[in-house]
């Protein structure tokens, strides 16, 4: 009896040992995918981990916000350091890609099994090319582009006599005019960054209108400054006139636009949600509508071109070949299904980074439930991404610091403000 | 002889010495993972031009130290920071003294009082930065008053000046209750007899206050001013929610720059440098901040 005892408890110690330290077949793949520190993206990734993760049981995708502390490049930047990068993440722009290329702390998308066949079923073969770097290879997969559009009170514009927006630079300061007679409170734009160095603030005021004059010319190739000069001095004399005349508000001011303090901003589709449920007045083509930048008077071209507000995903290499494997199935089976873009666009109210969003039948539906990223998508075309370059922060910093805030300020001329942050940003890319 | 000990014979560990080196080790730790460790990789990245990212690091000796003494950002740092303790100081030690002898001279509820003043140490600098952006904004319920008041509404922000004026008064707003503590501990252990022996020669309380209190909160004041000077080397996130530094560099701070550094332009071996500047200058300031305030308690501290 005690014998056979032994024997019992030996065999189950022997079982348990078996299952603790041998590996099984079946052994799943744990992963965690880091979303944008932006609730409805991390609503549709959960979503769709949730369902990757029922679809099959070699893997299992773990999603989590990344915390903004206090942006998310610091955030990856300190786990990367510490050695606990996840497997992906998202909301990566294309500057702080270059920093992880040069880096290599990011996996080479396209020499990845299924790459070409998530690059056709999204018609991406054009924009991807944007997205190569240096070695000429993708690192990373853009997932969302929002051309950035300026947003104008069409309410007030035809209440001052405009029946629609102004398309040249002229035509804005006739619309301030106008309003300054009739409004002398309100301002054409209120914007308090336009004073301030925060780098990516020019995103959405300089770069919008340099790609417009410029046609999209690269403010920087390699490491050399090839930016259209005469666009740069056209676009820091508009502000500079903008301020001189009283038409833009350098102090802070709470929701300027959306109070009627001011007619003219900056807007992304991100807007819309939070306009829904705080300002229900703010109407497409009622009180507001969407229009790509103004243009110089002397640049005659039937579009304008944009900046693109885009970001993508990575891989990192500090992973290993298996959980990069896994997570990349992960990512293929959520880019493959366009019935996985509708639900990024229900939860985001962003466009997601397709070639066929116009084309393909099933977003036929997406325009007319959301007209307003109908704009968007007519941009999507003119939207150029931001400067590639690992010293991204510093060039535009000084853009800031050297040219366009002093002239605003009416400290230096327009072409003196240039020519020294020209030259300041040539020394830091020799550096 | 018997007693002798051989200096050679190695000392017996005991239960005590067991007990206390394990009481002590959660600090000792604590201490060796976030301080000691982290101080030391400091160190070496002050010579590297590493972005905490890339595999290579490069020795770069002390190119890092010649460029931020170079720096007209670092120079705008180092400026600002003497700006806002120009201000800070004064308004916190008036304030927080202030706050001390008020709840010192309430009969009643003084517990409650003192932790009332203390709840803005316990906000968060985000919040309290975005309800004062809401206030001084051009569209506050405020600016029709400052309109009628001056005939203009202030560039609270825009405006280099006022700028600064702003984000110290908000630090002496958050850190004023904290020091009234400090201060309300020293009043408290002012000998009552000083008092009543000045009432006896007919003093006034203005000179009560000068003569006894002030020199009797001798230790208090030291320690709130070596504790506003350290204070002050590490403001970041009211003009980080505020300025971004600006308007041209008017609020750009130490941290702001070790932050834009580290991981805006992902240059953490050149950020760790300024850091350590920024140690050597905050060391050196409250040094003279010490000789200051020794020298005026000799003068006129307790005996």
């Amino acid at each position: 009896m005690k014998s056979k005892m032994k024997r019992i408890l030996i065999l189950s110690f022997i079982f348990v040992l078996i299952l603790v330290f041998v590996p099984t077949a079946q052994a799943q793949v744990k992963v965690t995918f880091w979303t944008a520190p932006n609730p409805p993206q991390e609503v549709f990734w959960c979503e769709m981990a949730e369902k990757f993760n029922a679809s099959q049981n070699k893997i299992n995708v773990y999603v989590t916000a990344m915390v903004e502390a206090p942006t998310s490049e610091a955030t990856l930047t300190t786990a990367l350091a510490g050695g606990i990068a996840p497997a992906a993440s998202e909301n990566i722009i294309p500057g702080f890609g270059a920093t992880l290329t040069n880096s290599k702390a990011v996996v080479a998308l396209d020499t990845l099994s299924g790459f070409d066949e998530i690059i056709e079923k999204r018609a991406m073969k054009e924009v991807i090319e944007g997205w190569k770097f240096a070695d000429g290879h993708v690192y990373i997969l853009p997932i969302y582009a929002n051309a950035m559009l300026f947003g104008w009170r069409i309410d007030i514009l035809k209440e001052l006599g405009f029946k629609e927006p102004p398309t040249t630079y002229s035509g804005i300061m006739d619309v301030g005019k106008a309003l300054k007679v009739k409004y002398p409170d309100k301002f054409l734009i209120a914007r308090k960054e336009l004073i301030e160095p925060t780098w990516w603030q020019r995103w959405f005021d300089f770069f919008m209108l340099y790609n417009a004059a410029s046609d999209g010319r690269p403010f920087v190739t390699g490491n050399e400054v090839t930016a259209d000069d005469k666009a740069v001095i056209k676009v820091f004399k508009f502000y500079g006139d903008l301020k001189a005349n009283d038409y833009l508000l350098t102090m802070a001011a709470t929701d300027p636009f959306e109070t009627e303090l001011s007619i003219w901003r900056d807007l992304g589709p991100w807007s819309f949600s939070g306009w829904k449920e705080r300002f229900p007045e703010l109407v497409l083509n009622k009180t507001f509508v969407a229009v790509p930048p103004p243009l110089p008077d002397d640049i005659k071209l039937s579009y304008a071109k944009t900046f693109a507000d885009a970001k993508g995903l990575v891989i990192y290499a500090q992973r290993s070949k298996e959980e990069q494997a896994a997570i990349w199935e992960f990512i293929k089976w959520v880019f493959i299904d366009p019935i996985n873009d509708l639900a990024w666009i229900d939860a985001t109210g962003m466009l997601p980074m397709r070639g066929d969003l116009a084309t393909n039948y099933t977003f036929d539906g997406v325009f007319k439930e959301h007209p307003e990223l109908l704009p968007y998508a007519d941009e999507m075309a003119y939207a150029v991404p931001m400067i590639a370059n690992e010293k991204f922060a510093d060039i535009q910093t000084t853009l800031s610091d050297q040219g366009l805030v002093p002239v605003i300020l009416g400290k230096k001329t327009p072409e003196q403000g240039w020519d020294d942050a020209k030259a300041a940003i040539e020394a830091l890319l020799k550096k | 002889m018997r007693n002798s000990r051989n200096p050679h014979q190695v000392k017996k560990i005991g239960w005590v010495e067991v007990r206390g080196w394990s009481f002590t080790s959660p600090y000792l730790v604590f201490t060796l993972i976030f301080f000691i460790l982290p101080l030391i990789w400091g160190l070496y990245l002050l010579f590297t031009n590493w972005n905490l990212i890339s595999s290579q690091k490069e020795f770069i000796g002390l190119l890092n130290f010649f460029e931020a003494l170079k720096s007209s950002r670092v120079h705008a740092a180092f400026f600002t920071t003497y700006k806002i303790m120009a201000i800070f100081m004064p308004t916190v030690l008036i304030s927080s003294l202030g706050i001390a002898l008020l709840i010192n001279s309430v009969p009643k509820f003084k517990g409650i009082i003192a932790v009332a003043f203390f709840l803005p140490y316990l906000v968060s600098g985000v919040a309290f930065s975005l309800v004062i952006k809401g206030v001084i904004s051009y569209n506050s319920p405020l600016s029709p008053i400052f309109r009628q008041l001056f005939g203009y509404i202030p560039d609270w922000l825009g405006n280099p000046t006022l700028a600064v004026i702003v984000i110290s008064l908000m630090i002496t707003w958050k850190i004023s209750g904290y020091y009234a503590l400090i201060f309300l501990s020293g009043l408290s252990s002012i000998p009552k007899e000083l008092y009543e022996a000045a009432d006896v020669d007919g003093a006034t309380s203005w000179i009560k206050f000068w003569k006894i209190t002030l020199p009797m909160l001798y230790p208090a004041l030291y320690t709130v001013m070596i504790l506003a000077v350290g204070l002050i080397f590490g403001i970041f996130t009211e003009p980080y929610m505020l300025t971004g530094g600006g308007p041209q560099l008017a609020t750009h701070t130490w941290y702001l720059e070790i932050y834009y550094q580290a991981f805006s332009a992902m240059r953490a071996g050149y950020g760790s440098t300024i850091a350590f500047i920024n140690a050597i200058v905050t060391f050196i300031t409250i040094i003279i901040i010490r000789k200051i305030m020794e020298g005026w308690g000799k003068a006129y501290g307790p005996a």
